[in-house]
Parts: C-alpha cells; structure tokens; sequence
C-alpha cells in the first residue's frame, strides 16, 4: 500500500543515509568543478647536459638485454628516457665535448613541447660529430662551465674520465675561478673493469679494437714530472722522460672515477656513476639541481575519490 | 577511438564496479510478510532497471574521469606558403671575425652575430616552415631535426653565440644537411641555406655522392657566402691561371660545383650585414611555393566532461531519490 505523506516523506528522507551519501557525492563533485587544481611546489629542472664524444666513449661496457651497447649509446638510451620523465616546465639542452672544447647544440627548451625535437637531437649524437680527437677532460669541463656561468641552467658533464693522451700532472687545469659558480653534476659512466676501445676506419666500419701501439701511456708534453734521478736515460734536453717508451693499459679504457671525483671536489659540482640498473641521474641524490616552483596540479581525482567512496556506499552497506 | 588515451589507464579496472548495481540494490528494503502476495509491477520494474542503468551510467563517468581520457593530438592538413628548409651553419673559427677579418671591436659584429640575428629573424617571418639546423666544422654536428616548433630553432640558434669551433669541411655538412630530408614526404619545396664564410675542397669521391643525394632529394640550395673584406668571391675569376685551381681558389670551385648540380641554385655573396638582409629578404619572397602542413590541434582533456556526465547522473538519481514513495 503507498501513501505519500509530505511530512512522513521529509523525516524518511532525512533518515535514510542513501540520501546522505548521494548528497555528499554529488557536493563532492561540486567541489572537484570549484577547485579542480591546487597548488604545489615541484622541483623544475633546467639542465644542460654536456656528452662526451671522444673515442672512449665506444667502449662496450653496458648491456642491454644481454647485448653489449657503447657507453655512449647507453648514455643516450638513459637520457632519452629521462627526458620522458621530466616535469613539464622543465627545460633540457644539449651541448657534446671533445678535444678540449665544449660546444652547445641548442639552448635549453621545454621537454613537454619539445619532446620530439630533444629525442630526435639525442638519438642523433655520435662520435663522428667530434671535431678534434684528444680528450681533455678538465679543459672541456673548464670551457662548459665557462660557457654556461652567466646562464640560469646547471651543468650535467657525462664522461669516462679518461684523459688522451695522458695529462701530465704538473700541468692540471685551474678551476679555482668558477668553484661554486655553477650547479651541476658530473656523471661517470663506464664499468671499472678496464675495455678494449673499437677502432672505426675513415668509413665507418669497424676494424678491431685499438693496440698498445696505437697510443701514447704517458704525457709527453712539457716538463717532467718525474725525478730525474729516477729515470733511466734522462737528458734535460733531449730525454726529460727517459729513454724508454712508457708502458701501460692506456688504450684500455675504464671509467676513472677517482679523477672525476677529484675534478668534482675542484669545481664544486656533484658527482654520480651511471650505473646499468639506474636511471640515468638519481633525482633524490641531487636535489640541489633542481628548483622548487610552484606548479598548477591536478587533484580532481581526490573528490573523484570521494564521491566514487560515497557513492558506493549506498550499495555496499 | 584509436584518438582517444588514457592518463592513468589502470583506473580503468574500476570499471568492474559497474557490476556493484546489477547485485546490490541501492532502495531501501522493506519487509514484507509474503513476497509472493505482491502484484506483478511493471512499471515498478521498470523503474527499478533504470535507476540502476543510472547508477552504472554515473560510476562508468566516474570511472572514466578517474583514468584521465584524454583526445591525443591531431593533425589536420592545410596548404599554406612555405617550405622545408635545412640551415646548413659554419662553425669554423673565422665565423667569430667580423666582416673585416678582424676580431670584432667596436660597432663592428662578428659574421656569427650577423647571421644569428638574422636567421632568427627570418624564422619568425616563415610561421609554416618547417626548419631543421646542421651545423658543421671539421665534423659535421646534427643540431636539430626539420621541426614546427619555433622555440626549439630559437634555442638552437642562440646557442651559435658561444665562439666557433675548428675548419671548415664542407662536404660533410652538406651530406649531413641532405639527410635531414630522407623520410620526409615531398611536399612545398625543399631547401638547403648554406650560411659560410668560407669554402673547402670537397674530395672526388664525396662529389660524386654529393650529386647523386642533391638529385635524389630534389633540393634547392641557396648559398649566402659572407665575404669577408679583400678574400677572394664566389664569383672571383683567377687573375693567374696557375691558381685556377680548387686549392687557390676553393669558393669559387665551390660555386663552379654548385652550379654543375643542375638544381635550382642561388649564391649570395654579401659583404656586410645589410647585403645579407636583402639576400635573406629574397629567400623569403622566393620561396613561397604552396606547402602541404600538417597542423597540430593539442590533446584534448576529456575527463572533465565526464566528470560533468558523472555529476549530472548523480543528480537525477538525487532527483530520483526525492520522489521516494515512503512505504507505510
């Protein structure tokens, strides 16, 4: 038997707790088209990253999927990747380095709107863009940070921190001028075990690996920086490095992580070993790179939530 | 329905909630002696059905909101005026002297910050071209692929402020340039702007794939050569025969080479920064050949309509709700 009973009907109304969730699921959608973001501070990267090109850069010490991949190659791979997991509003630019020069691609843009283009650029990175073969590791990093200083970007320098030729330690480059000046991260890649280093003929293809013969194995260049007295056939003039070739493992190549942290301390830059198994830059050891900004975030999903848990109830209990 | 993507795709197994209205009831259970007394009720049935059809419909919306549908970016095609153009830059040494061959002092500007400027100019006039920058020395550098998307140009541009490399090995960079063009589809025309200062002997071998790329790829080549003061042109005759020779006289073999592609080919020879604004000013007027462009219509955020959707089944089950007969 029904009977409508305005009165009856407004205290049943009032009682029935289905009413109550439908209600509030419905002021919880209210609330999610009122403030459908809130604010929130996020770290927003601007990063240039400055990439090692030189030859040792070809050693095969990662592997991806059991197969051997160069340092540069997985270099690429990892930061490819980690352009992907950036925030929007966070801008990458890139820069390589060989000799004892860096040089800038492009200026830092926006990795959400300039995704394609910086995926594209990195995939296009190869040990044939470099101009000059040596590989002066601490010149190349002095002129990256010179030409980032004036720049609101932090430097990222990934190399294997092998010198080539040798650096002769009485001739070290002075970094005193810019300490501290730049923020920034130099990244070691490179397995510790030392490699054999491929060998490309002027086409391209590869010829093997390169010999003791092929490189010097110790510096040459200036004033000695060994004992006189110590060396066998030393001529001031004619021998300051005695009169036996050096020996050594110089064509060879393992990430030299001792020299990278050194050269860190010098430049008052972060260091961080790129390691198969990690991303690329582990975000948390170097907070220091990014800034916090307050950004626009979404939480519509949080009423969503809400009156999703409302909602369901009315079912459920 | 290939367009559309989700944010948070595994929001989606919610959907198996749906099923929630199908074996829980959402009306208030009264008790009745004897179920079998009661009438058949169609209309109540009726009623029922749909009010549970409305709660499936709202947590459905839900459910959808929550995975972040989205439209994924479009494209549509239009024709406008433009082309495809490849910056080919040098970044010898001698591009950070000034059009005197000195180190620039002064009002003076260097042949770098004369071509910057006015390259990032000229993007900025050409809003439907599509621009890709190589840049090349002793090697040739891939700086950034044929792209719509101005700021990244800018970017690249700007970064030619920091000084120059090394020498300047031409064929290299002209090979790099004409591959920027493979796995394009030809559409408006397509351009290489060979900005130097200076020229070098390209090796027999690389000629001949050098020819052979140019007409493959269909390119239009344009060469401002910024002359610096008392060098030798592009259009220098030798005065001696014994430097008629690539060696003695690389630009104008350069040229000479240039010439024998059988392309439509343009050199621009300018000797301070005015002579390359016409020069550029004439690129722009050229080259306005009708050019299919794909236009990018950004990813559409659907979530907020079916939010909308999830709101208003919620209301009309409110509705619903209010017209309750209250049993005795």
């Amino acid at each position: 038997m029904m009977r409508f009973n305005s009165h009856g009907l407004k205290t049943v109304y009032l009682k029935d707790y289905r009413a109550w969730c439908l209600l509030l699921s419905l002021l919880a959608m209210a609330a999610l088209f009122v403030f459908p973001t809130h604010k929130r501070n996020a770290d927003i990267y601007n990063l240039t990253f400055v990439i090692d090109i030189t030859r040792s850069m070809n050693a095969e010490d990662y592997r991806i999927a059991e197969q051997p991949v160069s340092r540069l190659e997985f270099v690429k791979l990892s930061l490819r990747e980690f352009v992907r997991s950036l925030p929007c509003q966070s801008k990458v630019g890139l820069g390589v380095f060989t000799e004892r020069r860096s040089t800038i691609l492009f200026e830092p843009i926006e990795v959400c709107n300039g995704y394609p283009e910086l995926d594209k650029s990195i995939a296009a990175l190869d040990w044939r863009m470099a101009w000059a073969a040596d590989s002066r590791i601490a010149g190349g990093l002095l002129d990256a940070m010179q030409l980032l200083e004036a720049k609101e970007t932090a430097l990222v320098f990934i190399s294997d921190g092998q010198e080539a030729p040798p650096l002769n330690p009485r001739y070290r480059t002075d970094f005193s001028a810019l300490n501290g000046k730049l923020k920034g991260l130099i990244l070691g890649v490179g397995g510790l075990q030392p490699v054999p280093i491929p060998k490309f003929d002027p086409k391209g293809q590869r010829i093997g690996v390169y010999g003791p013969d092929d490189v010097p194995h110790r510096a040459y260049f200036g004033d000695s920086d060994l004992n006189p007295e110590k060396i066998e056939g030393y001529d001031a003039r004619n021998a300051p490095f005695g009169k036996h070739a050096a020996v050594g493992d110089e064509h060879m190549s393992a990430l030299r992580e001792s020299y990278l942290q050194q050269l860190a301390a010098e430049t008052g830059l972060n260091y961080q070993r790129l390691q198969n198994d990690r991303p690329l830059i582990d975000i948390g050891q170097s907070p220091a790179l990014g800034s916090q900004q307050s950004i626009e975030s979404d939480r519509r999903y949080y009423f969503a939530l809400c009156a999703l848990g409302f909602f369901l109830a009315i079912f459920l209990i | 329905m290939n367009n559309l993507a989700f944010e948070t795709p595994w929001a989606l197994m919610g959907l198996i909630l749906l099923l929630v209205p199908i074996f829980r009831s959402n009306m208030r259970a009264t008790t009745y002696p004897w179920l079998d007394i009661l009438p058949n009720d169609p209309l109540s049935e009726l009623l029922n059905l749909l009010i549970r059809l409305l709660s499936m419909a709202a947590l459905a919306a839900l459910f959808l909101g929550l995975s972040g549908i989205y439209l994924k970016e479009q494209h549509v095609e239009r024709i406008g005026r433009g082309a495809h153009i490849v910056m080919l830059l040098d970044r010898s040494n001698s591009m950070d002297n000034s059009f005197a061959g000195k180190a620039p002092s002064g009002n003076d500007i260097s042949k770098a910050d004369a071509a910057r400027q006015l390259l990032t100019e000229f993007v900025d006039h050409r809003p439907h071209d599509l621009i890709g920058i190589a840049e090349y020395s002793t090697s040739p550098l891939f700086v950034m692929p044929l792209t719509e998307n101005k700021q990244a140009i800018h970017a690249a541009i700007d970064a030619t402020s920091i000084p120059a490399l090394a020498y300047t090995n031409i064929s290299k960079g002209l090979s790099m340039a004409l591959s920027f063009f493979e796995h394009q589809p030809v559409s408006g025309s397509r351009i290489i702007l060979l900005v130097s200062d200076g020229a070098a002997v390209i090796d027999p071998d690389s000629e001949a794939a050098l020819r052979v790329l140019f007409k493959q790829q269909q390119v239009r080549l344009y060469w401002l050569f910024l002359r610096t003061d008392n060098s030798p042109g592009i259009f220098a005759e030798p005065e001696d025969q014994r430097d008629d020779n690539a060696q003695a006289m690389p630009e104008l073999y350069l040229h000479r080479f240039f010439s024998s592609l059988k392309i439509p080919y343009h050199a621009y020879e300018a000797e301070n920064p005015d002579a390359m604004q016409k020069a550029i000013a004439d690129i722009d007027r050229l080259e306005k050949l009708p050019l299919h462009y794909r236009q990018a219509i950004p990813k559409q955020d659907l979530s907020a309509a079916f939010y909308g959707w999830a709101s208003f089944f919620m209301l009309l089950l409110v509705g619903v709700k209010m017209c309750e007969a209250r049993t005795a």
